[in-house]
């Protein structure tokens, strides 16, 4: 029924397309959000583990696609594949040391490799242009606006799928059986370092492709792709709309969009204090409602069954 | 690059130890209490020192008294922070899951990072020395900026200061016992909340005092909260988590390390600490003095 | 057959060749660990044979759980060494160790909580059956794993449980779940640790009951620590006792029941 709904929605937006170009936009980059929100919650909401640094692949992959586009001349499509490669790679040999410990000292380890990964981007001119950034990517004239958001759409959920996928398999079910009980998996035989590594990896790579759609959006990369408040959208994303669903980051993503806009319609100075904002989100979040929107929905659900069985 | 050259680094790198360990012996110290990794840690020592340069606009401009009269007040104001952020916020989640206090102690560090944007806004900082510290003291044929050697000597006295409280005075003893055994405390009718709550109002404390130094070391900007607390995060996997020594060794190699790193890598001298939590985290996860328990 | 001894019973280590029921499965010997300069397990030495089903008893904190989390991996310890079907097993990682045959169910309830009891199996079936690498089948999608799931929860008596988040079971019936998951290793050898602990005396019995006819059917070697001393005189073939981490008795139940040390242990007294 959701995915009726999602292929609906380019149709409606197609039409809105010629008063609303603004709002495109912003579906796109809701979209591309989206992704990026999901494949931080397969680390954090599947496998239990907080990492502060996922932004540090988002940026590898929004550079990989700006660089190679702008000063390698190569397309788009060869850039949007290598993206997620070196985001892979960079996640291989960050996750490598980062599994090594758990909960805290992991998410520390990620912070601090988020902020080493930001710093030499923000040092290296030469080759990142550094706090200027790459600009004026070159965008094919085949993808107009509308056509980019159906074609992130379509990635989006091809995405989407494969994430679903990956959950529902032998592999999903190992790594959720590391998240409930660390200690007692190992005890059935799972070599769990080696699982959160993969399943690092693969959140890496998709975090990387959501960078290196963003970048072509934008048509610039920026350091700031890789600060430590980038991790923390994702992160906000998966908690409000719910850590432990599929789509519940996607929802999050959308609802802290719409949000976003919202509050920068009332009143231009709410946007000045947005990190506060969701700082308080999140609060409210992690002390009543750990499970998210969708978990609300799911309790919420429940009390009308029961009611209704009365 | 004479000798003389690495004495100086040593003895700088030293001073920043010092004043690192100030910080982060706050955290380990909440940590060892109450169980929970205060990742704010680092955000209140930012307020701590942009309130320090706020309170410095309207005290006498280099006297020593009016230092003095900083690291009284600062503290004290980050301790009334603290017991609010006690009472509403960490009460509430000492018994939740670890990743669920991470989050909790991160949206706090959202909030206040930003609190502090808005009330001091972007500009660079400082806070004067006091004239009777701004000089350099001459020793060995060096000139030593004479408030590092200052804070050389107030770092050793709050080590030495922490130390007779948590091993020669009663409270210490509370402390240190509510570290291990906390529910064998309750039973025997000591108020353990209580020893919770003067925990963390001493770790706010020493995050203040942390601030104010630091306000009058160097200039200071909205990047210095998440700075420091990845440092002190750095710290405390060198030394282990709750080991007040740990955190001095900690702090006094990341202090040194980051110093004489400026040397190969001038620009990057602020990767240091997480070259060396990498480090310590792959060769001895446990921390330089733990053992491997598995 | 000799009674109490501080020393290896020569029960099967040097019989070559022999029928495979006299061989020793795990071999204890002189293990020392100490935690903060307090001696937890000191010198035992032991050797268990395969298909034995025997208890290991001791007042509090003698160092009944931390043998087990030697054995399976969990601790390092100071010295000694254990030998599992021969092959050395100290410092090997827990995971390998149970692939090895060693699987262990726990004092307290060590489930996957948020996962349902079906699931809880399906995943240490797939995890045992090295399965677990595959990114794209669903798991759903595994009729016989999950036909095996059910047997084994059958056996356990969880079946018609199977679609309950574990976390929301009943104490006992988690506890059940816990050997369930153990069992579903297919080990060659099964170590309990308290598996009644917690539970009203019918629960008890229906356990150990339980207990007695996987041993019987699967014809594999457990051991179990235990409190209850009409379990352990019950059904134990063989007993060993652990006094301050020390190995202090060994033998049949009527040799430990005679025992002086052994009672003087628990009751701290003399009997005259």
């Amino acid at each position: 029924m959701v995915v009726a709904a999602l292929f609906a929605l380019p149709f409606i937006l197609n039409r809105l397309g010629k008063i609303g170009e603004y709002w495109i936009w912003v579906s796109t980059e809701i979209i591309i959000s989206a992704l990026f929100a999901s494949s931080l919650n397969l680390i954090l909401g599947f496998g239990g583990m907080v990492s502060f640094g996922h932004a540090a692949f988002f940026g590898v992959g929004a550079y990989t696609v700006a660089l190679l586009m702008k000063k390698g001349g190569i397309p788009l499509i060869p850039a949007l594949m290598a993206a997620p490669m070196m985001a892979a790679i960079m996640a291989a040999v960050i996750g490598w040391f980062c599994v090594r410990l758990i909960g805290l000292y992991f998410a520390i380890l990620t912070l601090a490799f988020g902020q080493l990964l930001y710093m030499i981007v923000f040092q290296w001119y030469n080759f990142t242009g550094g706090d200027d950034g790459i600009h004026g990517i070159p965008k094919p004239a085949l993808l107009t606006p509308v056509n980019y958001y159906l074609f992130c759409l379509v990635i989006f959920l091809v995405c989407f799928l494969l994430m679903w996928m990956i959950v529902n398999s032998s592999f999903g079910l190992t790594i959720r059986t590391i998240r409930e009980n660390m200690d007692r998996a190992k005890f059935i035989g799972i070599n769990v370092k080696r699982f959160q590594w993969f399943n690092f990896i693969i959140a890496g790579a998709f975090a990387g492709l959501a960078g290196g759609l963003f970048t072509e959006l934008n048509r610039f990369a920026q350091t700031d792709f890789l600060h430590w408040s980038k991790s923390a959208e994702p992160i906000l994303a998966s908690l409000v709309g719910g850590m432990y669903s599929l789509v519940g980051p996607a929802l999050g993503t959308a609802v802290l969009m719409f949000l976003n806009i919202f509050l920068q319609q009332i009143h231009q100075d709410l946007i000045e204090i947005w990190a506060m904002i969701l700082g308080f989100i999140l609060l409210l979040v992690v002390l009543f409602a750990p499970d998210g929107l969708v978990g609300l929905y799911g309790r919420i659900r429940e009390r009308i069954d029961s009611f209704g069985a009365i | 690059m004479t000798p003389q050259f690495y004495l100086f680094l040593l003895v700088n790198g030293l001073a920043q130890g010092m004043l690192l360990f100030i910080i982060a012996s706050g955290l380990t110290l909440v940590f060892g209490v109450l169980r929970i990794i205060n990742f704010a840690h680092g955000s209140l020592y930012m307020i701590g020192a942009f309130l320090a340069f706020s309170l410095s606009t309207v005290l006498e401009e280099g006297s020593l008294i009016s230092f003095m009269l900083l690291l009284l007040l600062v503290p004290a104001a980050l301790m009334i922070v603290g017991l609010a952020l006690e009472t509403t916020l960490f009460r509430r989640i000492y018994d939740q899951e670890h990743l669920l206090q991470l989050l909790l102690t991160y949206a706090l560090v959202l909030i206040l990072d930003d609190t502090v944007r808005v009330i001091w806004g972007g500009d660079i900082r400082n806070v004067p020395r006091p004239t009777a510290f701004s000089g350099s003291v001459d020793l060995l044929g060096l000139s030593f900026p004479m408030y590092n050697v200052f804070i050389l000597g107030v770092g050793p006295l709050i080590a030495l200061g922490l130390w007779g409280l948590l091993y020669r005075s009663r409270a210490g003893n509370l402390i240190r016992a509510a570290a291990s055994y906390p529910e064998m405390l309750g039973a025997l009718g000591v108020n353990v909340r209580m020893v919770m709550t003067w925990t963390f109002l001493m770790g706010c404390g020493l995050a203040g005092v942390g601030g104010v130094l630091m306000a009058a070391l160097a200039n200071i900007d909205l990047g210095i909260g998440m700075e420091k607390i990845i440092e002190c995060f750095a710290v405390v996997v060198i030394g282990g988590l709750g080991s007040v020594w740990g955190a001095l060794l900690g702090s006094l190699i990341i202090g040194v390390g980051i110093s004489f790193i400026q040397l190969p890598l001038s620009r990057l001298a602020v990767v240091f600490p997480y070259i060396a939590m990498a480090l310590v985290l792959i060769w001895r996860p446990w921390g330089l003095f733990g053992r491997p328990e598995r | 057959m000799e009674g109490y001894v501080n020393g290896s019973i020569p029960l099967g280590p040097f019989k070559r060749g022999s029928m495979d029921r006299d061989q020793p499965i795990l071999q204890v010997k002189d293990l020392s660990k100490a935690f903060n300069g307090n001696m937890v397990i000191h010198k035992v030495h032991f050797s268990i044979t395969e298909r034995e089903l025997s208890a290991i008893i001791g007042p509090n904190g003698a160092g009944k759980t931390t043998l087990f989390n030697l054995i399976t991996g969990y601790h390092l310890p100071d010295r000694g060494k254990i030998l599992f079907r021969g092959k050395e097993i100290v410092g090997m990682q827990p995971y390998d160790i149970v692939r090895l045959g060693i699987a262990r169910a726990f004092q307290r309830t060590n489930i996957f909580p948020r996962l349902t009891v079906l699931d809880n199996i399906v995943s240490t079936i797939i995890t045992s059956q090295r399965r677990n690498l595959d990114f794209f089948r669903p798991v759903s999608g595994r009729r016989g794993v999950h036909e095996k799931a059910l047997e084994i929860l059958e056996s356990v008596g969880l079946a018609d449980l199977a679609h309950q988040q574990s976390g929301m079971l009943a104490h006992g019936n988690q506890k059940r779940l816990d050997i369930a998951v153990a069992l579903a290793l297919e080990p060659k050898l099964l170590l309990l640790d308290e598996p009644t602990a917690g539970m009203s005396p019918e629960e008890r019995w229906r356990i150990v009951k339980l207990i007695q006819r996987l041993w019987d059917q699967l014809k594999i070697t457990m051991v179990f620590i235990e409190h209850d001393m009409d379990i352990v005189f019950g059904i134990s073939q063989k007993i060993r006792v652990l006094c301050y981490g020390s190995l202090i008795a060994e033998g049949s139940p009527e040799e430990i029941s005679k025992n002086e040390r052994v009672i003087e242990a628990y009751l701290g007294e003399e009997i005259s």
